[in-house]
Parts: C-alpha cells; sequence; structure tokens
C-alpha cells in the first residue's frame, strides 16, 4: 500500500449538486434559479414536437390538394364556358345558313 | 506565448467555463474545509469573482491557475475566520475506528479525516499536491510561500499522517 495513492483516491475530484452552474448563472445574470428538468420533459417534448410536425406537413398536404382541386374545377369552368360561346356561335351560324337557302 | 482572449466571454462561454472548473474548484474547497454547503457557497462566491475578472484573464492556462489561487486564498480565510471554532491537532485528532487494505473506502474516509486535522496551510499544500497533482514549484506560486517551506510542509504532514495511520491500524506504508 502507498501512503500517496491513497491520499491521492481519498482526495478525488467531486462534483458539486446538479444546480450548481444554474446557481451561479443566475447570481451572475440575475436570472431566476431554473430547476433542471426531468428526463421524462425531454421526452415529452420531443413527442409533441413530432406530433406538431407531422400534423404541420399532413396539413399542408391537404392546403396543397385542396388548391389543385380549386384549379382544376376553374380550369373546367373556364374551358366549359369558352366550349358554350363556340357552341353559341356554330349554331348562330348553321341558323343564318338555313335563312339564307 | 498563450493567445489573448479577444473579448469578454459572453454569458454562453462563462457558462462552459463554470462547467468545466466546478469539480475542480469545489473539491479544494471541500476537502479543505469539509463542508459541503459551505465549499458550494465559496465556489459559486470564487466564480463571480471570475466574471469580474474574465477580462484580465488572458488564456485557459491562466483562468486555471486564477481559479486555483483564489479559491485556495478564500477558503484559508474561512479557515480563519473559523478559528473560534477550536482545531483539533493532528496529534489530537480522534482516531477511526479501524484501518483496512488500500483503496477500501474506510481507509479514505480515515485519511480524509486525518488530512482535515492538518494545520491550514499544510493541509492546503496537501490538497492541492494530491488532489490537483500540483508539484511543489506551482503549490508555492498558488499560495505565495517559499518553495522549501511547501516541501517541509509537506514531508510534514506526510510523516504525521503515515504515523497516525501506522499506529491505528498497524499498515505498512
Amino acid at each position: 500500500m502507498n501512503l500517496e495513492d491513497e491520499i491521492r483516491s481519498a482526495l478525488r475530484p467531486k462534483e458539486p449538486s446538479p444546480e450548481f452552474t444554474e446557481r451561479v448563472l443566475a447570481r451572475v445574470y440575475g436570472m431566476p434559479v431554473r430547476p433542471a428538468p426531468r428526463p421524462w420533459v425531454r421526452w415529452v417534448a420531443a413527442l409533441a414536437a413530432c406530433i406538431l410536425l407531422a400534423s404541420g406537413a399532413m396539413g399542408y398536404r391537404q392546403y396543397r390538394g385542396e388548391r389543385a382541386k380549386a384549379q382544376v374545377l376553374l380550369a373546367f369552368r373556364i374551358a366549359g364556358g369558352k366550349l358554350n360561346k363556340a357552341q353559341k356561335k356554330v349554331q348562330m351560324l348553321n341558323a343564318a345558313r338555313r335563312n339564307n337557302s | 506565448m498563450p493567445e489573448r482572449a479577444s473579448s469578454r466571454p459572453g454569458e454562453w462561454e462563462f457558462a462552459s467555463l463554470v462547467r468545466q472548473h466546478q469539480a475542480m474548484v469545489f473539491s479544494v474547497a471541500w476537502h479543505f474545509l469539509r463542508d459541503r454547503a459551505l465549499a458550494e457557497e465559496l465556489s459559486q462566491e470564487v466564480f463571480l469573482a471570475l466574471h469580474q475578472h474574465l477580462g484580465t484573464l488572458e488564456s485557459p492556462e491562466h483562468v486555471l491557475f486564477w481559479l486555483r489561487k483564489v479559491t485556495t486564498h478564500r477558503a484559508l480565510d474561512v479557515a480563519r475566520r473559523r478559528q473560534r471554532r477550536p482545531m483539533v491537532s493532528l496529534e489530537d485528532a480522534p482516531e477511526p475506528v479501524a484501518v483496512t487494505p488500500a483503496g477500501d473506502p474506510m481507509l479514505g474516509a480515515a485519511l480524509r479525516k486525518l488530512i482535515a486535522a492538518l494545520p491550514a496551510k499544510a493541509r492546503m499544500v496537501v490538497v492541492l499536491r494530491y488532489q490537483e497533482d500540483l508539484d511543489p514549484t506551482e503549490i508555492a506560486a498558488i499560495l505565495g510561500i517559499p518553495i522549501g517551506t511547501v516541501k517541509s510542509q509537506l514531508q510534514r504532514a506526510l510523516t504525521l499522517l503515515r504515523g497516525k495511520l501506522t499506529r491505528l491500524g498497524e499498515v505498512d506504508l
């Protein structure tokens, strides 16, 4: 047994309490002392963030779908209007030809 | 020559300095004072002072030296103020119940008790030598005492501890 090694072992560095850093920063910057977050709080926060992201992505997909649908309907409406006009013109021409003959 | 800090570190850098050195500062105070609450209070004061002096510290090595110096001097001041509580000399210190083989926590506890009974300066020399692994020159610079004094105090402390432990458990040290 070596006395110096035994003293070294007896005087191993120790950590202060877990809130030590927070307390020092609170005193230096005048911040309120926050208790250290519990591990489950991080998991809940991560889960909430995932749910938020997933629902956001789904909402965005739905919004894009609705927008595409509205554009298709508008295109149909425009095309329908033009078709009606052309049909009326043809009918008028036919009627005029019949009258001439 | 170490690079000079360009500006006063911000909150994030200061927090990381605290995290980096808190075990050293707290342990020097705790092993010297043997009072956890007092050691934490003293350590907080040391870091508050560090925050005020950061602008004058030139490198990480300088910060470490400064922290060791301020911690040891403040701990010695606290010990001086506590002297109204009678100090027990090493010879009069209560002897631990038993001494057990190397690496045993009981031996560690016995040694800590015996170290706590050393005179303040000798105790600090032992803490800096064996907790911080500093050589006598570095200890002399931190405590501001001649290197010869550090060596003689260290030698005397080791002789006393060895004798006390040998008497206690007839351990061959």
